[in-house]
């Protein structure tokens, strides 16, 4: 890992439709499926699994932040891939989407282990929606 | 004797369908690319989770996941059809639907249940006329899938299927195998072969040096995260599935109204000549008329 540690970071997000972002970080924070995660240059590989949340990239002074959906983040040699189903700039986050989520959330029906399992994700995406949009 | 005026508007008929066929033509290809391009951007994470699934089955070995598991008795099968909501794109719709149909026969032969749901306003219309009932149409699809749309379905595939109130769902679309070679094909999605996707197109191969050996922290667990990993590489499957017959049925569409444009061209030629030569035959005509009147004025 020597070789890691003076390269400095880079965060690479894909979508399905998309790569949305390939571009050097200092420090990137990842929304885990349970918590947060900071990842700073010259950390061990690492797999893991997101939860709906906010992703935040220090590079310098500056914070960008998005929103991703569930997925994956695989870190290794310097390198932060993060494959989402959908990754958006928080600013696109708007408390109408927020509403809506949840209300589509509430709306699912839960009478069977598959449909409650369905509407416990789709609740935690309105969460995660949420806690995007307040802070911005 | 053809009447010319009625050649001059038959020529101007075709020369108005050439012009529209020629614009088809245009948009088609520019659809097209856009369409490729996005099936492009697409492989990237597809190779991620090839990437990613191949690193975690190292560390996890084998994994059972209910979309892996094969059932060893198939009660119900539900057979998507992958078509394109309009026409006049040669024989692109017809092969795909075709290749459904086989897989129905023989499932209609074997007595095997099936449920069927259509993509396309082409493909229901067809399923209508065989009247053969579609469980669900989507008409919604147009040459731009969006995942979340995809999504929806997938999930609602995943549902049925791990309720076990289907036990297969097999897939008819068009297959890209390159920009010159598109083919109908029946896959089986559910259950899934493998975790990894296949790529088709070309990228850059997936280095074996690149990648640290093995030693990854994973968290929560390399099983855990392969459980997560399954759904997602159906969906990313189902969503590769939409993407090539979007990028089909623009090729298709070029294609045919490249050969309508070059049909046109022809007829107007031959058109053209016809009328021409009537056009000539009535002046020789006239000629001989006044020639003969006035022989038989002298």
């Amino acid at each position: 890992m020597a070789d890691a540690t003076n390269k400095g970071l880079k965060i690479v997000v894909v979508t399905p439709e998309r790569a949305v972002l390939d571009e050097p970080a200092d420090m990137v924070v990842l929304p885990m499926f349970d918590g947060e995660r900071g990842i700073l240059p010259g950390h061990a590989p690492f797999v893991g699994q997101l939860g709906p949340g906010e992703l935040r990239i220090k590079l310098g002074a500056a914070t960008k932040r998005y929103y991703v959906d569930s997925g994956f983040a695989q870190v290794t040699g310097g390198v932060v891939n993060v494959l989402t189903a959908r990754a958006l700039t928080a600013d696109k986050v708007t408390a109408d989407m927020v509403t809506k989520a949840r209300t589509a959330a509430d709306a699912l029906p839960s009478t069977n282990p598959v449909e409650r399992e369905n509407r416990t994700k789709a609740l935690a995406r309105a969460r995660g929606l949420a806690a995007v949009s307040k802070k911005g | 004797m053809p009447n010319l005026r009625s050649l001059v508007k038959r020529r101007k008929a075709i020369r108005n369908i050439r012009k529209i066929t020629k614009t088809m033509e245009l948009i088609a290809t520019a659809r097209f690319k856009k369409a490729l391009d996005r099936a492009t951007e697409a492989d990237a994470y597809t190779r991620k989770i090839a990437e990613l699934a191949s690193d975690l089955t190292k560390s996890a070995g084998d994994v059972s996941h209910p979309l892996l598991a094969v059932r060893p008795e198939v009660k119900k099968t539900l057979v998507l059809v992958l078509t394109a909501n309009r026409g006049l794109c040669g024989g692109y719709n017809g092969g795909v639907l075709r290749a459904a149909m086989g897989q129905i026969r023989e499932m209609r032969a074997a007595n095997a249940a099936f449920d069927l749901e259509v993509s396309g306003k082409r493909g229901a219309a067809f399923f209508k006329f065989q009247q053969i009932p579609a469980a669900a149409v989507y008409t919604h699809f147009e040459d731009k899938p969006q995942f979340d749309e995809v999504d929806a379905v997938a999930q609602k595939l995943i549902d049925l299927y791990t309720t076990g109130a289907v036990d297969r769902v097999i897939v008819a679309y068009q297959k890209f195998h390159s920009i010159a070679r598109q083919a109908p094909v029946v896959e089986t999605l559910l259950p899934l072969s493998s975790v990894a996707v296949e790529t088709t197109r070309k990228g850059p191969a997936p280095d074996p040096a690149a990648g640290p050996k093995g030693s990854y922290d994973f968290f929560p667990d390399a099983a855990g995260i392969l459980n997560e990993l399954v759904p997602v590489a159906f969906k990313v499957r189902l969503f590769k599935c939409f993407l090539d017959s979007a990028v089909g049925e623009q090729i298709a569409r070029r294609v045919a109204m490249k050969a309508a444009t070059e049909n046109a061209g022809d007829l107007i030629k031959e058109v053209s000549r016809l009328y021409n030569r009537t056009r000539q035959a009535n002046i020789t005509k006239e000629i001989s008329e006044l020639i003969a009147g006035s022989e038989a004025l002298k």
